[in-house]
């Protein structure tokens, strides 16, 4: 069983592997046999001007994208996590859909939408994709969050005069940060590295995966974005592992209290 | 201005601003220069030039080689780049509500962009390298007698097979679909492959086929599809392909002769049914602010200087009949010493498909049944 | 509340989008018609192609599914006092851009690629006979889908089974059943709703997949959303025939979430 386990972690990683062994290779193309080591990728890719443009685009859409959706995924929350009001399960549905729909029709349908309404594609159309996709994960890790607080801190509120915002205020929202923080990087990763939808509504201004898929065709960039993936890699390894471990701590002593 | 294609609405007060300053300069430099000369400072373009390209032509480093003179002339207006990934995608842009300045279809939309009333015709007058421009593909980027193409670069669509594992029965276009080969070819992404089954098939015009010859020639490229490894989009996906050996024969285009014969023994082979010739062609979309920027931009595109770059770079032909590359293998393969290489009876120059819908709508379904 | 009517907009704008598409089948100059439809059905290449992607979103979920579930038993109920740790491990190769991770593939599975070089080394293989069919291939799409997914699907069955009532296998092993009755009776049955939202998670979007076929899949490997891809992307745009089809794909997907929903209920349903 564990044999099974490291095999597929082998599987897992071979990948990404040998990805960090071609940001290190002298050629061009990643092909084997291997040229020789060099750090010229690395120190490359900080001039690219174009891929710098890219990251960046990537990173305001993803930014603006994460906290829209983790605000929406809030308030969606808290209303489904009261009792059943008229229309609660096709409300549900209808906010979780985006779970069931293939990106490929998303990205259409919006583009279509957009189309029909005259915008322009642009970075604010690819943010408003991200947006559609990224709700229903946001719900997902908030609904069971709120679920888990004890109603009666809420109603202790209430009893003392608090109106429902401050309520929220100073109640619910601290219990739930380390889940609003969890929700956000969530959303904050799929925006980034998200490609199909991103390809329908994108404007002139290229986002990050866009760029790499352009770079996958012409080469000549293509060891810099090595490069850069391994460094964003090794960069949200240590956020994520930092996050989760402050969530849990986090979690741990409101649970104490 | 008369005979200009291309005129600014003025408002009344230029106009009335404009006759003060032609009054004035005319005192001095006579009435019909001062005038243009006025006119051209109140009509300033302004604003970085949209340059709507194919991926991978704005960079060009170091210097961005096919355009330094522009950059040079004009470092105030640097170009603004976004990417067309096909002369459709360019359509569905323009559609959605982008204006770029010009862009660059392929000689076989000419006629559509023409006929669309999305651009305008460009004044050869401003271009100064436009008389060194290869005459056959300058006419063809004509309709109506209007330059609405520029021709800048070029190439052959011909056949490259590894000549140490192929063995071709004749010299035909038939060796793309032959059944010894199964799994190791590639054919181009492109409806340009039912106007090439057409010309093998012996269609009598394979880019308007009747719709008997299109049926068998999209019922001849679904029975032979099983017999591709992959289609290609970007020369890369071809090289990539190539050079594992996962492919042996492929609808390429000369520079990918070039390249892969730097590892292997490569024939270029142009069939007897004759190769089609492709040229690109900067057009110019019509209301552009900056109707004088695209010209100087073309302009300095169509130098000889970075007719040469593009050659040595990018292994396409260039449009200026002076540009020649370093790599004598490529020359040979543009047959750049005979000015006529694109046209018959050496190629069939690329040219408007009039049933374009029909005949995308056949590829996707010749597409689905691989 | 006002929070309601603020977070409408979302859904409303999905489901104004997907009315859109269908408008789209019926432009002016043509006038309320079904053709494209009728073309998609009797046309016999859209259809065919669309049963070749199901087939092949079988294979990976099935393939998925399969691995996934004892990797997630062992992390669930082996006890380790580090599974968390494990499950971030598993996770973590997510943090790398989705399309390197496939160009990676492309490295591996070609006729001069890690597996084929391994082979030539060992002599399973001679020099110039690589195996072909790792790469560009349908093969290759499966594969690359099922590297892509498993760590996601994991993640489901995993949480399912955490949360099974170990008390369950106390008492099965009080009445002295095997370890394997004890998963059959009892392990099985009870994490089967995750399971099969498991396989919905990864069948789904495979269906409508599009980048991976494009990357490794050769000509083989060429799936529905391509084809969609290419209606509205390239050659000439054809959005009528791009919506039919995404329309088409969408009505299956709803159909069958559907039922597999009904599925669940049932199943929570039924008394332990």
């Amino acid at each position: 069983m564990r044999l099974f386990f490291a095999l597929v972690i082998v599987f897992l990683y071979a990948p990404i592997a040998i990805l960090l062994v071609f940001s290190f290779n002298k050629a061009v193309v990643p092909s084997f046999p291997l040229s020789g080591f060099t750090l010229r990728w690395y120190r490359e890719f900080v001039h690219n001007g174009s891929m710098r443009s890219a990251l960046e685009a990537s990173a305001i859409v993803a930014a603006l994208s994460s906290v829209v959706a983790v605000s929406l995924g809030i308030l969606a929350s808290v209303a489904l996590a009261r009792r059943g009001f008229l229309g609660k399960s096709l409300v549900t549905a209808l906010l979780l859909s985006p779970l069931v729909i293939p990106f490929v029709v998303l990205g259409i349908a919006m583009l279509l939408l957009f189309h029909v309404l005259g915008v322009s594609p642009s970075l604010l159309t690819v943010g408003a994709g991200h947006i559609v996709i990224s709700l229903p994960y946001t719900i997902l890790v908030l609904l069971p969050r709120l679920e888990q607080i004890d109603a009666s801190l809420a109603e202790a509120a209430y009893d003392l005069g608090a109106g429902p915002f401050r309520t929220f205020r100073w109640v619910t929202f601290p219990l739930i940060l380390p889940a609003i923080v969890s929700a956000f990087l969530i959303a904050f990763t799929t925006s980034f590295d998200e490609y199909a939808v991103a390809s329908f509504l994108v404007g002139p201004r290229e986002t990050f995966p866009i760029f790499l898929y352009g770079a996958l065709r012409f080469p000549s960039q293509l060891p810099q974005v090595i490069a850069v993936a391994v460094v964003i890699l090794c960069g949200s390894l240590l956020v994520v592992i930092g996050a989760e471990v402050w969530r849990r701590r986090a979690e741990a002593r409101i649970e104490a209290a | 201005m008369e005979g200009e294609p291309f005129d600014r609405r003025l408002s009344r007060a230029d106009m009335l601003r404009l006759a003060a300053l032609a009054a004035g300069a005319g005192v001095v430099a006579g009435p019909a220069a001062a005038a243009d000369a006025a006119v051209a400072r109140l009509t300033k373009e302004s604003g970085r030039l949209q340059v709507m390209d194919w991926v991978g032509y704005e960079n060009d480093m170091p210097h961005h080689a096919m355009f330094a003179a522009y950059l040079n002339k004009h470092p105030h207006n640097k170009p603004l780049f976004s990417h067309m990934a096909s002369e459709s995608d360019a359509l569905g842009k323009f559609h959605a509500g982008a204006h770029p300045d010009l862009f660059r279809p392929y000689v076989g939309w000419v006629k559509y962009f023409a006929k669309s009333g999305l651009v305008q015709p460009w004044n050869p007058k401003l271009i100064s390298n436009f008389k060194h421009l290869n005459p056959f593909m300058v006419k063809a980027g004509q309709y109506h007698g209007k330059q609405y193409g520029i021709p800048d670069d070029w190439g052959f669509d011909a056949i490259l097979y590894r000549k140490d594992k192929v063995h071709p029965k004749a010299r035909s276009w038939g060796l793309i679909f032959d059944e010894r080969y199964k799994g190791k070819i590639a054919w181009f992404d492109d409806i340009g492959m039912i106007t090439v089954a057409g010309l093998y098939l012996k269609a009598k015009n394979p880019w308007n086929q009747t719709s008997a010859e299109l049926d068998r020639s999209v019922k001849f490229l679904k029975q032979k599809i099983k017999l591709t490894k992959l289609l290609w989009a970007y020369e890369s996906d071809l090289w990539q392909a190539f050079r594992a050996g996962d492919v042996w024969i492929a609808y390429a285009w000369p520079n990918d002769w070039v390249q892969m014969k730097k590892k292997f023994p490569v024939v270029y082979m142009h069939p007897r049914e004759k190769p089609v010739a492709w040229v690109g062609m900067f057009m110019l979309l019509k209301n552009t602010p900056r109707p004088h920027l695209a010209h100087a931009y073309v302009d300095a595109w169509s130098s000889k200087k970075s007719g040469k770059w593009l050659e040595d770079n990018y292994g396409y032909g260039h449009a200026n009949t002076q540009a020649r590359p370093s790599s004598s293998q490529l020359l040979k393969a543009l047959q750049l010493a005979n000015p006529r290489a694109v046209t018959l009876p050496n190629a069939y120059l690329d040219r408007d498909i009039p049933q374009r819908a029909l005949y995308a709508h056949l590829w996707e379904q010749v597409k689905a049944s691989g | 509340m006002s929070w309601l009517v603020l977070f409408f907009v979302v859904p409303i704008a999905i489901v104004g989008a997907y009315s859109v598409d269908v408008f789209v089948l019926f432009p002016g100059p043509h006038g309320f018609t079904i053709a494209p439809w009728r073309t998609f059905f009797s046309h016999g290449d859209y259809f065919p192609l669309f049963v070749k992607s199901i087939e092949m979103s079988l294979s990976v979920s099935a393939v998925v599914v399969a691995l996934a579930y004892p990797l997630a038993y062992y992390l669930a109920l082996s006890g380790t006092r580090r599974k968390y740790v494990l499950l971030l491990i598993l996770i973590a190769p997510f943090l790398t851009s989705y399309l390197l991770r496939v160009l990676a593939w492309k490295v591996i599975l070609g006729s001069q690629g890690v597996i084929n070089t391994f082979f030539f080394w060992t002599g399973l293989r001679a020099e110039g006979h690589p195996l072909s069919f790792l790469l560009y291939s349908r093969f290759a799409v499966v594969l690359v889908l099922g590297y892509v997914w498993l760590p996601f699907v994991a993640l489901p069955i995993f949480v399912t089974l955490e949360s099974l009532d170990r008390r369950l296998l106390e008492a099965a092993s009080d009445l002295y059943a095997s370890r394997l009755q004890a998963f059959l009776r009892i392990t099985l049955p009870l994490s089967l709703p995750g399971v099969v939202a498991a396989f919905l998670f990864v069948f789904i979007p495979t269906v409508g997949e599009f980048v991976t076929p494009s990357l490794v899949g050769g000509t083989s490997g060429y799936m529905y959303g391509n084809q969609i891809v290419d209606l509205f992307q390239t050659g000439f745009p054809d959005w009528e025939t791009g919506a039919v089809l995404a329309l088409f794909l969408l009505a299956v997907i709803l159909a069958l979430t559907l039922v597999f929903v009904r599925f669940l209920r049932v199943g929570e349903a039924r008394p332990t």
